[in-house]
């Protein structure tokens, strides 16, 4: 099966990365340039279309958050919904403070870790 | 990034107040105060992944560029670490990002102008990724209509810049980071895009689509096949939050009248 590092001369990488990377990923973005053109921007399905990429978004969270990998999957679960519930308690206290969520969660999780050392 | 200088435009007789570049410039300051330092933060984590996957710095720079969305570039390391085939690779990678689709069919009528010429349309809808979207979704339809696409390019190109500098970053301190910032790095994603979307709610329909996602995301995992739980997630929650909407709307307009 082909496979990147099988063959890792010259310019293969980058055909791969275009090939395998790049235009799988690229395909939806083009395909919103010819869909967009005919949507207005006060029409209902603008408001639907946006909803749904918010939930997407509210899912790829989720994940992140419930089932995680890596150095987050050494944290366990309460911690990291409490380094959440931290978080967006401070955003909601010093008023909707995006910066200072991410800088209370970041603290609390990083606290979490060092106290739930495996 | 040098200050760009403002540029004179021939078409136009009156006097604008502000010009193009200083929107660009005020999307790039924007971008400045903190979802450049996601970015970094971001990136950081994908250029490590690069550098265990075996790819050239030069690949791992090459990926940020060319394929600019995080989730789709972590899918995309993750399959070569695992040694996933070419065609499953791709695949996963195109599944991820079927989410960039209603981002990019929502933000780019915000961004369209009427000479707009393919190739710029592309290109902005290339820069349009979760970071760009969710710091320009609520603010565009309140700005002048001329300084949107500016201000666009200016604060996308400052999350560009940051993500580059943050994966040579990632990929030369891979080896060294401790478990606890490793842990950190992971969680700047979701605190960030949950505080970020908070922030973005002005009606009901945001709120709802935030919860519905959330609490779809698990109930969901175990029926639906990987790679379409979230299309799922998006699909179920996003047009339940909408058709929570209409039903509050109908209500409202019917107690007035």
């Amino acid at each position: 099966m082909m496979q990147l590092d099988q063959w890792s001369g010259g310019l293969w990488p980058y055909v791969a990365l275009v090939l395998f990377g790049f235009l799988p990923s690229e395909v939806w973005r083009m395909l919103s340039v010819f869909i967009g053109r005919k949507i207005n921007e006060d029409s209902p399905l603008l408001e639907w279309v946006r909803a749904v990429s918010t939930a997407l978004l509210a899912g790829v969270v989720a994940n992140i958050i419930l089932t995680p990998s890596g150095a987050l999957a050494t944290v366990p679960l309460f911690a990291r919904l409490g380094a959440m519930a931290f978080g967006l308690g401070v955003y909601a206290i010093i008023g909707k403070s995006v910066i200072g969520a991410v800088l209370a969660g970041e603290a609390a999780i990083i606290f979490f870790a060092w106290w739930f050392s495996p | 990034m040098s200050e760009p200088q403002p540029q004179a435009n021939k078409k136009d007789d009156t006097p604008r107040p502000i010009s193009s570049w200083e929107w660009f410039g005020r999307g790039f300051r924007h971008a400045a105060r903190l979802p450049m330092f996601v970015m970094a933060l971001t990136f950081l984590g994908i250029g490590s992944l690069a550098y265990e996957a075996n790819v050239s710095l030069g690949f791992a720079l090459a990926s940020t560029f060319l394929i600019w969305a995080g989730p789709a570039q972590v899918i995309f390391f993750g399959a070569v670490i695992q040694g996933l085939p070419l065609p499953a690779i791709a695949l996963s990678v195109s599944l991820s990002s079927v989410r960039l689709l209603p981002m990019c069919v929502s933000l780019m009528p915000w961004l369209r102008r009427r000479d707009q010429g393919l190739g710029v349309a592309l290109y902005t809808a290339h820069l349009i990724a979760v970071t760009g979207w969710v710091e320009s979704i609520r603010r565009l339809p309140d700005m002048p209509e001329a300084s949107r696409l500016p201000w666009f390019l200016g604060l996308v190109h400052g999350l560009v810049f940051a993500a580059a500098i943050s994966t040579v970053a990632g990929y030369w301190l891979a080896a060294e980071v401790p478990r606890e910032i490793a842990a950190g790095l992971l969680f700047v994603t979701p605190i960030y895009f949950t505080a970020a979307l908070l922030r973005n709610v002005r009606e009901p329909v945001d709120g709802m689509a935030l919860a519905f996602g959330f609490a779809l995301s698990p109930l969901l995992k175990p029926f639906v096949t990987a790679g379409f739980d979230l299309l799922a997630v998006g699909l179920i929650g996003g047009t339940a939050a909408f058709l929570g909407q209409r039903w509050l709307n109908a209500r409202r307009a019917g107690g007035a009248s």
